[in-house]
């Protein structure tokens, strides 16, 4: 495995792009902090996370992603049991399930069921590629994510599930849905989001509802939030107020600065060129992932890596929506540069899968 | 490697178009949101950056502090510790916090659960320091009101307490010590009248103190006395400071230089002190010494004022009852304020300055002196009083009339009168009939009809009546000086014979205020020189500098300046003018000395070593209260009681006047208190001078 063929094929360019927004990510938190005590060690847990994450993506990049498929079941079993085992025994923390305290840090397993769903629903697709395009092909997929997501919306969380749908759906996309399912399933998304919203929990309403109705008087909470995640982009200007000098961010009139609103710090110290210049790395990542599935050998392949650029898109793509108040607050990061371990060693995992897919393309 | 199932076939390379197409649509959609927030509106975003940090802050200043005119404190500011808790700031757990609102109810003696905060009344009527809701229910309301702000759990604790929690406060995080200046009247009910009361700022007029830097909620202002009346001076000016503040709310930083807060002026009152509690004292155990001789006390309110004719300083203004300003030193209690406002003997009103009463004989100064400067009659002519004369009561010259009795007070006691009187005579006796005669005129002893009514309204307005004083208290009444116009207008009838007599004395439509009374007879007592009645002696800055010094303002003298208006035959105005012989004041000064030596105070003055000169006033009345009370009965109507003196007589240097509302007689209720202040004021006087008055 150690051979020439797989660092002629290991993706430099995006190994390279993943390391600088890693880089800027342990900048950013150091600036993000802004004298809070609280947050104080994230820099050097956010930087144990990044060294972590490139081990965790070497180590999966190495092994041939081919070996994955013959896994998946094991995988599905391991998933559905993790997941069921925090909804019954996990600590309840922020009026919710999602965390495996292990005493040093939280850890997330949705966010790595999230990269093995994506393996998973791949493998899937992959296998059935001959098959027939019909309700059955779509029905199995669709059992086979709820199995999963049913206990990540019990924990509750939304977002996640939401994310996980959106990896499923991407795929059923890649791997061949037919046009007029696509809009069958619209219109039957449509219903079921208006009844669906009655079942969601009181706080998760509100979070759609502050987003559509925004209540002027409304000075704490997500309202107030945002409304400062908007005053601390616009402060940016063009050129932005300075690395360590955005007074929204340094005097932490922006919230959780570090973790979903670091998109929000970033637009103030680094203004509308920095912001251009994250959103550039962040899709060239993207376009990066969609390179190596186009080159990858097989379905399989092509699938993880589109999986995965999907996925890093709609991450980034629904931070960033909630940053500039164009979507309602859910809890996604971005990709690579918000504080978070689980996020970060999900992420590097992926990518581990994806530099997989390019290093070991021409084995066969 | 070969893996089963997979092969070569790829994805259709127009689904990854299409999700491509997404992307740049959506990264478009951003750019360009982006592009116009930071760059096209970046400036307004700035400014509310700018605005979420930066903060101007009102530094409160310290109002000013007033005295009596010995430098003895009236009014000062003094600390009032508050225990807060900032909700913000309580830890994480519940846990914690519960311990720390069980410790700390266990030293201040607050529950820490009590009161019922699901009931909306308690919610809508909360207000900090005044509630009967534990630490947790207040908590609970700041929390949902401004988590950030400290909020007061108990108020004006004992300094001692203060200084327990104060050392608790590194462990308990939210927990602190608020000082709060309030403002402390150490004399309180003694000079509560004068002194008056802060409250909060008004809603109206929030606007205007706040462009000058007030905090509503913070700072308060004068509701009455002086407090009200030199607010302006008193408040001082809030300082500023402009200052960068983090997210929590907290200060970080000053951006600009501050701007220090400029104290109050303080104020030395004319007052003094020792001789407020005299006259009070006077003035209660007075009355108190007639109730208790009555079945039910009938003597609950007066008002006694002294004053420096030769300067107008007031040294005692007593209005009694009144209130305890200490009471409302940090909020108006509403049980008290309705209690203070349904007491029928009004306790917020200045009866010194405010109640407008007939003023009865004391009036009947301006009568005689108009009546000698217009040479109605000379002093010495004798004027018969056989106790009771009839006149004919006229509305029109042309009015044939009725006849109707006019009685002098003697008559209803001994049906009879005071026989032959001269001016001065009439003055000391009181003597009504004299007055009725001078004043409207009899048959061919007093031809023309006497003074009349214009004229003596002349005389009664150039004396000080009619018009306010220019005391520097809010709500001084103006009385009435009835002219037939005025009654025209405010009666709808026409002026009758009558009514000019029934003036004469001071009775019928005539209305004066204590202080009016007084200024009257300053005015005679300082030989025509009328002082504007003052209560500010001088204003002093933070240091003791004096600011504004002493200086009496002379409104105006009767003898010098044309105060008199003269009138034709016809009793039309001829637009031209007139002083007032010295003479006139002077044959009235004598005409007051004797009613000491051998008049109507006689008895009451007898064994007072300083001379003096005064008058008495037993003024019938019939308003509303004695109507209620079903005690106005014709021919024996309740009456107020009045003396208004001076001393020494010589040369005055106090001018004393004392009213009792339904006080009877003025020489037993008014007089004896005028005479208690003047003694008072002599001791005083000797024992600031040095002189011990005994060993």
């Amino acid at each position: 495995m150690f051979n020439r063929s797989f660092w002629r094929q290991f993706d430099y360019l995006l190994f390279g792009t993943v390391l600088i927004l890693c880089v800027f990510s342990v900048a950013m938190i150091q600036s993000a902090i802004a004298g809070n005590e609280d947050i104080a060690d994230s820099v050097n847990k956010q930087l144990i996370f990044v060294i972590g994450g490139i081990v965790v993506m070497f180590v999966v990049a190495f092994v041939d992603y081919r070996y994955l498929a013959s896994l998946t079941s094991i995988m599905y079993i391991f998933s559905f049991l993790l997941l069921m085992g925090i909804f019954i025994i996990g600590s309840a923390l922020y009026g919710s399930a999602r965390w495996f305290d292990t005493g040093v840090i939280l850890i997330q397993p949705s966010e790595l069921v999230k990269i093995i769903m994506i393996v998973i629903l791949a493998d899937y697709f992959a296998k059935t590629q001959n098959q027939p395009k019909n309700l059955f092909w779509i029905a199995k997929s669709f059992i086979m994510t709820a199995g999963i997501v049913v206990w990540i919306l019990l924990q509750p969380n939304l977002s996640m599930s939401i994310v996980i749908f959106v990896i499923w759906f991407s795929l059923l996309w890649y791997g061949g849905l037919p046009t007029k399912y696509l809009i069958i399933f619209g219109i039957v998304g449509l219903v079921v989001g208006i009844i669906g919203f009655n079942y969601l929990e009181p706080y998760q309403q509100e979070r759609i509802l502050t987003f559509a109705f925004p209540d002027p008087n409304a000075r704490h909470g997500n309202e107030f939030n945002v409304e400062q995640a908007k005053i601390s982009i616009g402060s940016g200007g063009l050129f932005g107020q300075g690395y360590g000098h955005g007074t929204q961010v340094q005097l932490r009139f922006l919230k959780v600065r570090h973790t979903d609103f670091i998109f929000s710090a970033i637009s103030e110290e680094f203004g509308f060129v920095g912001t251009l210049v994250i959103i550039a790395l962040l899709l060239f990542v993207v376009i990066r992932c969609f390179r190596i599935g186009q080159s990858s050998s097989d379905m399989f392949g092509a699938l993880i890596a589109y999986g995965v650029g999907t996925l890093l898109f709609f991450q980034m793509a629904v931070n960033i929506g909630v940053n500039l108040n164009v979507i309602p607050v859910t809890g996604l990061t971005l990709p690579f540069v918000s504080y978070g371990g689980s996020s970060m060693i999900s992420l590097m995992l992926a990518i581990g899968f994806v530099q997989s897919v390019s290093a070991h393309r021409h084995t066969t | 490697m070969s893996f089963v199932g997979s092969n070569n076939k790829k994805v259709d390379s127009w689904r990854v178009f299409l999700f491509f197409g997404i992307m740049i649509a959506v990264v478009l959609f951003y750019v360009y949101r982006l592009f116009s927030m930071q760059v096209l509106e970046g400036d307004n975003y700035l400014a509310a950056a700018e605005g979420n940090r930066v903060k101007e802050l009102s530094v409160q200043t310290q109002r000013g502090i007033i005295y009596d005119r010995n430098g003895f404190v009236l009014a000062r500011n003094v600390a009032a510790y508050n225990i807060v808790i900032t909700p913000a700031l309580l830890p994480e757990d519940e846990g914690s916090t519960q311990k720390i609102y069980r410790e700390l109810s266990k030293i201040i003696g607050l529950p820490v659960n009590q009161g019922d905060i699901e009931d909306e009344e308690t919610v809508r009527n909360f207000t900090p320091c005044f509630n009967d809701l534990g630490i947790a229910e207040i908590v609970y309301m700041g929390t949902t009101n401004a988590p950030f702000r400290p909020i007061q759990v108990s108020c004006d604790v004992d300094p001692e307490i203060a200084m327990i929690v104060r050392e608790k406060v590194s462990v308990w995080p939210g927990v602190d010590i608020e000082v709060e200046p309030v403002r402390e009247y150490p004399t309180g009910q003694l000079t509560s009248e004068i002194i008056g009361f802060l409250g909060p700022i008004s809603a109206v007029e929030a606007d205007y103190y706040e462009e000058l830097g007030f905090v509503t909620e913070r700072d308060k202002v004068g509701y009455s006395g002086i407090e009200a009346s030199m607010n302006e001076e008193l408040m001082g000016l809030s300082g500023k400071r402009t200052v960068e503040v983090d997210g929590a709310g907290q200060v970080i930083r000053d951006l600009e230089l501050p701007i220090a807060p400029v104290p109050g002026t303080n104020i030395r009152l004319t007052i003094d002190t020792r001789l407020q509690s005299a006259a009070k004292t006077a003035l209660i155990n007075e009355m108190e010494f007639w109730n208790r001789r009555l079945p039910e006390p009938q003597f609950n309110n007066g008002a006694v004022i002294a004053m420096d004719p030769r300067t107008g300083e007031i040294l005692a203004l007593v209005s009694y009852p009144t209130f305890e300003n200490n009471r409302m030193a940090r909020v108006i209690p509403g049980y008290y304020y309705n209690q203070l406002q349904e007491d029928p003997q009004k306790p917020l009103l200045n009866h010194a300055i405010s109640a407008e009463h007939p003023p009865g004989s004391v009036y009947k100064m301006a009568a005689a002196i108009g009546a000698l400067n217009e040479g109605v009659v000379p002093t010495d002519k004798k004027l018969f009083d056989p106790g009771k004369i009839t006149i004919v009561q006229k509305f029109t010259p042309n009015d044939p009339g009725v006849p109707i009795d006019f009685v002098c007070y003697t008559y209803k006691d001994t049906g009879a009168g005071h026989g032959d009187v001269n001016f001065f005579e009439g003055v000391a006796l009181s003597c009504d009939v004299y007055f009725y005669k001078i004043g409207g005129g009899y048959l061919d002893e007093v031809p023309d009809g006497g003074l009349g009514v214009l004229r003596l309204a002349e005389y009664a307005k150039a004396l000080g009546y009619g018009s306010e004083t220019g005391i520097e208290l809010f709500g001084e009444g103006d009385g009435i000086v009835p002219t037939p116009a005025w009654k025209r207008r405010n009666v709808g009838e026409n002026w009758s014979t009558g009514d000019t007599y029934i003036a004469t004395i001071g009775q019928g439509y005539v209305l004066a205020t204590p202080i009016q009374v007084l200024l009257s007879f300053a005015t005679i007592a300082n030989d025509g020189k009328q002082m504007k009645p003052t209560l500010i002696y001088e204003q002093l800055d933070n240091e003791g500098n004096v600011v504004v010094p002493f200086s009496p303002t002379m409104t105006k003298d009767i003898t010098q300046d044309k105060v008199i208006q003269i009138f034709d035959e016809d009793g039309l105005p001829t637009g031209e003018y007139k002083s007032v012989d010295p003479w006139a004041i002077e044959m009235a000064q004598e005409g007051m000395r004797l009613a000491v030596l051998d008049g109507t105070a006689t008895n009451v003055m007898d064994g007072f070593t300083i001379s003096n000169a005064g008058k008495t006033g037993t003024a019938e009345y019939c308003d509303n209260v004695a109507q209620e009370k079903g005690i106005c009965e014709r021919g024996a109507w309740p009456s107020h009681a009045w003396y208004a003196g001076y001393a020494p007589y010589e040369d005055p240097e106090i001018v004393v006047v004392t009213f009792v509302y339904n006080g009877k007689e003025g020489a037993t209720l008014a007089a004896p208190v005028v005479r208690k202040v003047m003694e008072s004021y002599f001791e005083l006087k000797a024992i600031d001078a040095g002189l011990e008055t005994a060993p």
